[in-house]
Order: structure tokens, then sequence, then C-alpha cells
């Protein structure tokens, strides 16, 4: 994988190699300097190229990089992130902090000629990357006794599940529904309480689509007829309301006044109508 | 708002009319039926116009009852004036005490008045900030218990069954928030009832509504507020806060209350109808600041919507009060959300932030959005004032409960019915979902926007992912919504349509883009239905209320991003133009039901051959420059003129010659001298006795005492009173041949309450006052008289 970006990333720089490339990156090359004819030197000064320690981490950091995307990779469904990869991100943490805190003999740090000597800053990006997304897994949160009840008894349900599921579907409902009740339950308390893990989120998901969807057991709409009873007694309220108001009352009159404008002067315009109101 | 309804909360009770004195009618001049000859051309054909064709013969009975001096009763309708309001005293009175005062003032003085302007606007907006805090955060608590009681209940009883209790839970929770604020705005105080914003519009205009600014009309309309929304109602709480910033200036300008009977000493000076009224725009557009989160929106709102008489200084200050008053709100709300100094709660609407790069649209969606800019689902709603016929405060009190349970047993059926449901979003913790039948780990999407507050409903129709809502849903959303919210516009409780219309709007633009998607599914430009759901809710919203400038910055603020203020603008015109093409915006509905004569910006058009004598009211009760108490008394005792302004005459011939003007008085003037009793006689005779100073005319304002608890003894009627020194001497008069836009202008840039008529010789001949002006309006046939009307 990496070999492969590495060619992508000459095929950039040495844009008048370019089909050469192409056709080189389908079939990885196992000399990339003796293909190109205007390729980067290969090496540089001694004081700008990093240590050999410092190749050492790099190493490592590849290592454990690749282990923990094959976890990832591998765990993604059903998402089982939390429980199988968190060793390898550990590891992978490890190795990031002794490349951006520790020193290493010498007192040489590889903090920089690693993590920020670049505008592409590969490791870094890769890194941060995947930190992002375990920090959305919501990985970490904490292990109660909540989570440990709730893995049980949510086993317990699927193994219900599993038992009726040949059969009759109602009967898997009536049998398994005490269960299932007591998972979503629990469930709704953690989930009020703190964050969930990815893991247990989905399987929760996948277990309410399998109870709702699958299975068809959620509720039954069957109380159309009082629902509608009530609520039409209540529209009807008004209707008499408002007949019996309408019928006990009258509009208040109003006593108009009337100036007369004859006693102010002489008729000039209404005689023409230009007071008319159509 | 309802006619009838709002016709009990807008006048004053008739035991208080008595005691306050605060309903006599603006107009000067004869109105008395002994008058009442009719104009034989004009008369016939006006009645004729109004009653149809067919009423030949009730025309006959009415010009004879006119002929034996009855007034005509008709039924309420939109085409009267009533002569219960009065005018605001805007103008300066620059009499003889005016003068000395300002004499007597230092520099020092006049720069500590302009420094106390500027701490009563911050402490307005302070104020009004932290009232909508309150509201808000009040409505919030209360809506989660209420949400989450019912939500256990229908969770449980979905499963055991008797779903239709879960109903009656509801019903009942809703009904007796409802109840409670029904009965406050009902019994306490009706004048809290609906949104406030066209009864500031008119204060702001120049009209003297009795009881808007008080304390208890604040207190009666925050309570009301939270109650209505609790309770369900398709209501939003952003209106009222309009009139609740108009009261909270009103009442700290002053720097007392009389209804608490406190007098703080201070701010006296601003304890003038002209002060008052300034800070009460500044008041209200803290209120739309708070409410939206817009500054800008809120000074604009003031300027558009109220501010006939405007200055740039005021506007600086205006401004200055709303930034305070979003601020606070914005502070406040971070406190108490638990992130003290992040400030992202401008306004109590949020409608969040539209910045994603799927919200930016493209101009070739320009025509799209305007089209959606001509709806037409106004006209319904104002249908729906024109037949309340309840008036009784304990039915008020019944149909706002019917309406709370109605609206309860609608939400529930379409919840119940609804087969669309949608997997939960990650991030929408906090609206509440309901399951019901959908699978689990699904919700119903109908109950996200029915089983909701509506300003909730509002932002998540924003900004849910594409999907959150399918067609049908947001169809059948749209349409019980907008029958919910028209009925429940103008019940008795306090409640704003700002929300109700943007909810309707954005569902129905939701709708819009969904089908559009729908139809171009190619193209990614139509991915996100949240834009046109704005736009949709800007359409909605223009063609309610049909304010133009000032809405489009609101929305442009609200949303936080200036690039939609084009097609908010294009929007906003296209639904002004068209919704007035078929009915008035909603507030204009809603003063001509009042009957209240509103000068709106200009004359009407074709108004120039009307000339100040046709429009003015004559005889003038005038009085002389040194006038008898005895006739003095009489003429304010007089209930059927009512008037409020006299001319001051000086007479120079003998006879029946009219006299020639020197001045201008006022009752509430008059009122004040023959309470401290300034009569000539009295001065020659106790020489110590104290000069009268303005401020003791400060001290009467706002509630002058009624002319009948003063008491007159037979020998003090004989006394004389000299008027020179507390009269305007020079105020505005115009010649007869003025024409009727002439007189507007003068009107409404000065706000004057009077506007004396003289001849060529200064001989008063008539006076015009508001009434006079608002009677002409163009209507569909041209130029109509509206009639005048007693309450």
């Amino acid at each position: 994988m990496s070999q492969h970006k590495n060619s992508l990333l000459l095929a950039l720089l040495t844009l008048n190699t370019i089909y050469m490339v192409q056709a080189d990156s389908l079939n990885p090359a196992p000399d990339m300097s003796s293909l190109f004819s205007t390729s980067l030197m290969s090496s540089f000064p001694e004081d700008l190229e990093i240590s050999g320690y410092c190749k050492e981490l790099l190493f490592f950091f590849k290592q454990r990089y690749v282990t923990f995307v094959d976890c990832l990779i591998l765990a993604a469904r059903p998402v089982k992130v939390c429980q199988n990869c968190s060793s390898s991100y550990s590891m992978l943490q490890d190795i990031y902090r002794n490349i951006s805190d520790q020193v290493g003999p010498g007192n040489e740090s590889c903090r920089d000629s690693l993590l920020s000597s670049d505008r592409l800053m590969v490791v870094y990006q890769l890194y941060s990357n995947l930190q992002d997304l375990w920090t959305s897994s919501n990985c970490e949160s904490n292990l109660t006794n909540d989570t440990l009840n709730f893995l049980s008894t949510l086993n317990q349900t699927l193994t219900c599940f599993e038992k009726y599921q040949l059969g009759n579907h109602t009967e898997l409902c009536k049998s398994c529904k005490k269960m299932y009740g007591d998972v979503n339950k629990l469930y709704g308390r953690m989930e009020k309480n703190d964050t969930m893990c990815i893991d247990l989120e989905d399987a929760m998901n996948m277990t309410r689509r399998l109870w709702s969807k699958n299975f068809n057991c959620s509720l039954p709409r069957d109380e159309t007829v009082p629902v509608l009873a009530v609520s039409s007694f209540m529209l009807f309220l008004p209707v008499i309301f408002y007949l019996s108001s309408f019928l006990h009352s009258e509009q208040k009159k109003r006593k108009l006044i009337h100036r007369s404008l004859l006693d102010r002067y002489s008729i000039k315009a209404a005689g023409d109508g230009i007071f008319s109101v159509r | 708002m309802a006619n009838i309804t709002k016709k009990v909360s807008w006048s004053s009770r008739p035991d208080e009319t008595g005691a306050t004195g605060e309903t006599t009618p603006l107009l000067n001049g004869s109105e008395q039926p002994r008058h009442s000859r009719q104009m034989s051309g004009e008369g016939a054909i006006f009645h004729i116009g109004r009653h149809g064709a067919g009423d030949l013969e009730e025309e006959m009975t009415t010009e004879e009852e006119f002929l034996r001096g009855r007034p005509k009763e008709i039924p309420h309708n939109e085409k009267l004036l009533s002569l219960k309001f009065e005018s605001l005293d805007y103008d300066n009175i620059e009499n003889q005490l005016f003068l000395d005062e300002e004499r007597r003032m230092s520099y020092m003085g006049f720069r500590c008045l302009e420094i106390s302007r500027w701490v009563i606007c911050a402490l307005i907006g302070f104020l009004t900030g932290l009232i909508a805090c309150f509201i808000d955060i009040v409505v919030e608590q209360v809506a989660k218990v209420k949400y989450n009681v019912i939500k256990e209940n229908i969770e449980t009883f979905t499963e055991a069954g008797g779903l239709s209790i879960s109903l009656i839970l509801w019903a009942v929770l809703n009904c007796s928030f409802v109840i409670v604020g029904a009965i406050l705005v009902a019994f306490f105080e009706p004048i809290a009832a609906g949104s406030g914003i066209p009864q500031i519009k008119c204060y702001l205009n120049g009209v003297k509504i009795p009881r808007v600014v008080r304390l208890k009309t604040l207190v009666v309309k925050v309570c009301g507020v939270i109650c209505s929304v609790v309770g369900g109602l398709a209501v939003g709480k952003e209106g009222p806060m309009i009139h609740s910033g108009g009261v909270v200036a009103a009442g700290v300008s002053q720097g007392r209350s009389t209804s608490l009977k406190r007098d703080f000493k201070i701010f006296e000076y601003f304890r003038r109808d002209t002060e008052k009224r300034d800070f009460v725009s500044a008041g209200a557009a803290a209120g739309v600041s708070a409410a939206f989160g817009a500054p800008v929106g809120g000074v604009l709102f003031s300027l558009e919507e109220g501010a006939s008489f405007w200055n740039q200084m005021l506007t600086w200050r205006i401004f200055f009060a709303s930034m305070i008053s979003t601020f606070t709100l914005n502070f406040v709300l971070s406190v108490y959300h638990k992130k003290p100094g992040e400030l992202s709660n401008p306004g109590l609407i949020n409608f969040g932030r539209f910045e994603s790069d799927s919200l930016a649209y493209t101009f070739y969606e320009i025509p799209l959005f305007i089209a959606m800019g001509a709806e037409l689902l106004l006209c319904l709603m104002s249908a729906v004032l024109f037949c309340r016929y309840v008036h009784r405060p304990c039915l008020q009190v019944m149909e706002a409960t019917l309406v709370a349970a109605v609206t309860a047993a609608v939400s529930f059926t379409m919840i119940y019915f609804s087969n669309d449901c949608q997997p939960l979003a990650p991030d929408n913790t906090e609206v509440y979902q309901l399951q019901l039948f959908c699978a689990d780990g699904e919700y119903n999407s109908m109950a996200t926007a029915f089983f909701n507050t509506p300003e909730k409903s509002v932002t998540s129709l924003f900004h849910d992912q594409p999907g959150t809502y399918n067609p049908l849903t947001l169809g059948l959303f749209t349409l019980t919504y907008f029958f919910l919210a028209c009925w429940t516009y103008g019940l008795a409780v306090s409640a704003g349509v700002f929300i109700p219309s943007l909810l309707i709007g954005a569902a129905w633009g939701r709708l819009c883009g969904i089908l559009l998607a729908s139809i171009f599914s190619s193209s990614s430009t139509w991915a996100d239905p949240g834009k046109y759901a704005l736009i949709g809710a800007a359409a909605q919203l223009g063609g309610i209320v049909r304010m133009t400038l000032s809405l489009t910055v609101i929305l442009v603020e609200a949303t936080g991003n200036v690039t939609y203020g084009l097609p908010i603008m294009l929007v906003l015109m296209t639904s002004k133009i068209v919704g007035d093409y078929f009915q008035e915006g909603l507030y204009d509905i809603h003063i001509k039901l009042q009957s209240v004569p509103f000068l709106h910006w200009e004359a009407p058009a074709t108004s120039h051959w009307l000339t100040a004598r046709e429009v003015m009211s004559s005889p003038v009760t005038c009085l002389n420059k040194i006038e008898k108490v005895g006739t003095i008394v009489d003429i304010l005792s007089n209930t059927s003129t009512n008037h409020n302004g006299f001319p001051v005459v000086v007479q120079v011939m003998e006879g029946d010659v009219p006299a020639k003007l020197c001045g201008l008085i006022l009752r509430s003037q008059l009122i004040v001298l023959l309470k401290h009793k300034v009569f000539v006689e009295l001065a020659r005779s106790r020489l110590t006795q104290r000069k009268l100073l303005l401020k003791d005319f400060r001290d009467a304002y706002p509630r002058f005492p009624p002319i009948q608890s003063i008491h007159v003894s037979q020998d003090e009627r004989e006394c004389m009173m000299d008027l020179t020194e507390f009269m305007n001497p020079t105020p505005y008069t115009v010649p007869q041949e003025t024409s009727l836009p002439r007189v507007f202008k003068l009107f409404r840039a000065l706000g004057l309450r009077h506007l004396v008529v003289v001849d060529d010789e200064n001989r008063v001949v008539g006076l015009v006052s508001r009434k006079d002006l608002a009677r002409y309006h163009l209507g569909k046939h041209g130029l109509e008289e509206l009639h005048l009307a007693q309450t």
C-alpha cells in the first residue's frame, strides 16, 4: 500500500514520465530510481537527512499503522472496532508519542524531521485522521457494570431470537418481548447518562432493526377508535360554544356622530359627486 | 385580534373612565347632533354605498331619525373612528413657565438631562433584556416539565394501551395553563391581549391608548405569554416582547409608578408626552432586538412602524438601548446555559447559523424565491378576524380553553396517524421525541413538529437534515397549523403572531424545497431544503405583518448571514405587493377594527382639493384670556363635548364677531390651574402665594384628575383666571384654504394635537384635530370618509 502511494507521489513530481508511471503503478516496480531518467536524487547531504533512529521509528510507525488499519477494516461491519482494535490503537498511539514527545539517544528528537518538515506532513495527517475516527467511535467511554450487564442481556436476547427465528414470528415477539424490553430499557438509561461506544450502539441498532423490521414486532396501532372519539368530542365542543354564543349575543351597536358639513360651508363638492362612493 | 374582543380591551371600563379622565375624546369641535341636517347628496350616496342598493327604505327612516336629532346606530365595522381615543401632546408648550424654567436651568443642567436620557436608555435595554430572559427561561423550564410528563405517559400507554388517556392528559395540561393566562388577560388587563404591536404602533403614531403602558399591563402580559406558550397554543413570545419593552420604557423614564404609588423623585423632567413617547420608541426597539437578536432591526422597526417624529440623536439613543437589550439577553442566557461569556443567544428565537456550503444559494434560484413570496395564505387569516362574537370575559376564557383543548386534540391525532418515522439525528438531544408506533430507534417526525414549543419546531425545520420530514407530513402540518394559528389569533391571551407565521412559512417552504429536490434530483444545489424553509418563513411573515425594511433586517440579523439579504428582501417585496392586492396587513386591519384615528405615512393621494375649511371642526369653544372660573368649569364639565384644547382669544369688538386668536390651552393645564386655584382675586389678596411652576403640571401627569373631582365653590366661580402665563402663546395655525395634505404633513411631522384654522384677520374659524384628518382615507373606490362613532 505504501509503495503504491510512493509511486503516485513521484508521478506528480516527474510529469514527463507520467505515462510510464501509470503503466507502472499496476505492477509495482522494484526499484524506482532506475526507471526515471530525471528523478530526485536519492540522498541529501548528511545534516538534512533523517537519522537512523528516526528511520527506525518511522518503520515501526508504518508497521503499527498498517496493523491498525487492517483491524479497522475487518471490524467495519458489523461494527466491532472497539472490541477488536483497542490494543492496536494504543500501540499506534505509543509509537506516535515516541515520535512527537520522546527524545532518543544523543538527545535527538524526531518530531521536527518526521512530523513537520514539509507541507504535506504525511505522518501527522495519517495519524490525526485515524485519531478523529477513533474519537468519533467513542471507544474510550468507560466500561461500567451497566455495560457488562447490557452485553449479557443483549446476548440472551439474540439467542432467544435465534431460537424462535425459524418458526412463527408472533411467537418470537411474545417470548422474547421481556428480554428485549430489558435490553431496550437498559440501553435507554445508559444512553441518557453518558456516551456509548460505537460497538454497543451498532449492536443495539441491529437488534432493534431485527425486532421492528424483520420480525415486525412493533406495537400495533389498535386504539384508533377511542382516540378518534375523544378528539372528535373535543373538536365538537367549540362548535357548540360558538353556536350558543352566536345565538345569545349581538354585535354592539355604535352611535354615529354626524358632522353636518352644511353648517360650515356651502355645498361645493357634494353636488358634483366628487365625494361619491360607488 | 378580534374586533369585539379588542373593543372591550381598548376602551377604559366605564367606572375608570370617570375616575381617571383619560378617555376624553381628542376631537374638538361641534359634533352634537343638533346640527344634524344632512347634506343631501353625500349622505344618501354614502349610505347606499355601504348598505347596498336594496336598503332604500331603511335609508329613509334613518334620514328621518336624523331630522329628529337622534344618533344613528350601526353595527361595529372597520369603517369607523372612535371618539374615545386621545392624542398625545407631542408639541412643546412654550408658555411663560417653560421659558422661566429654561432660563433658570444652567448649562450643566442640560448636560445632566442629556446624560440621564442615555442612562434611561441603558436601563430600558437592560430591563427589557432581563424580561426576555425571564420569559425564555420560565417557558423552557415549564415546557420541559410538561412535555416530559406527557411523553412518559404516552410511552407507558403506547405499550399498555389507553392512549386516549394521554390525549386527555395533554389537553388538560394545555387547558389549565391557558385558563390561567386567559383569566389574567380577560379579567385583569384586557389590553394585554394579543401581541400588543398594534397598540404600540398607535401609541408611537401619537394616539394615547388608555392603559397601554402601565405596570399592570406588563405583569399580565409577561405571565400571559408564559401561560399561552406553555399551554401549547399556536403562538409565540416574540411579539409581546415589543409591547413589554414599550411598557418598561414608559415606566423607567418616568421614575415612578402610579400603580404602585411610588415616586422615586428622579427623571422628573421627562414627565411629558414628548419625552415619554421617545422613550417608548426606544423600548419597542429594545423589545424587537431582544426577541430576534436584531438590534438594527429593532431601530428600523421603531422607525418604520412607530415614530413619525424622529431625529438623529434619538435614533442613536434607540440603537444604544437595543444593543444593550440584546447583549443583556445574550449574557444572561449564556450564564443560564452554563457557558458564561459565550454570547451565542442574541435573541429569544434563534434561527441557528446558516453558514454551511449547502445553504448557499445561486443566482438562478432568486426567481424561485420570488415566486415563493407570492403567497396568499393571509387572506383567510384576516377573514377570521371579522367573525368573533365573543366579548364577555368569562366566555373569552372559555374560548381560549377550548382552543387549547382542540390544539392538543388535533396535534395528538396528527401524531397518532402519522406513518412518517425517521431515525433520530445525533445532535437532536433537546427536542422531545415521541416514538409511538415507529420502529425502535426511530421517531415520529410529525411529533418533532407538533410536540414542541413552536420556536424549537422552527429551528428544526430550518436545520434538520434533508429527509427528516416527508412531504405529506409537512403538508398536513402546514395546513393544520395554519388553521390553528388563525383561530388562535384574536383570543384573549397575550401572544404573538411572529412565530406561528414563521412556522407555517418554514413548513411549506421546506415542502417546496423537498419537491424541488425531487424534480431536479441530479443537481446538488437543491439538496438542502433548509434555505427554502427560511425563504418560506420570510414570505409568510412578510405577508402577514407587511413590514418591509425592518423585517428584512430583522430576518437577516436573525439568520446571521448577510448574503441572504437579497433573497429575503425580494421575497418580502413580492409578498407585500401580492398581499396588498388582496388585503391590508394584519396590524392595519387590527387598528382599523379598533377605530383608532391612525395617521399613515402620507395623506390620501387624491385629497388636495379638500381644504382646511372643509376638514376642520367648528364652531370652536374658545376661552378669553381672562376668563371666569365658572365658565371654565362649565365648559370642562360638559360631557357632550369633552374637548381637550381650547383656543384662547381676545375680544376686539363687541358682539358676535369671532375674536382674535392669542394662544391655546389644554384641558389638562386648566385642570391643574383649577386644582391649585390660580385665580386673579386670590393672587391679589394673598401676596405670598407660591407661583405655579412647570413641576406642578408634571406631577399631575399622566393621570390628570377629572373635572368632577375638583371642587369649586360658588364664590370661586365668580373669580377670574388669567391664562396668559400658562397658554401656549404661539400655537400653529393655518389659513382656511390650506389643503388637506399640507395640514396632514404638519400633523405628521410636528406631532400636533390641535391645529387652529384662522381667517385673514387671525380670528378662529375652526380647529383641526387628528380625527378630522384620519377620517379621510383612500378606499377601493377613491377617497372615502369614515364615520365618527361614540363607543
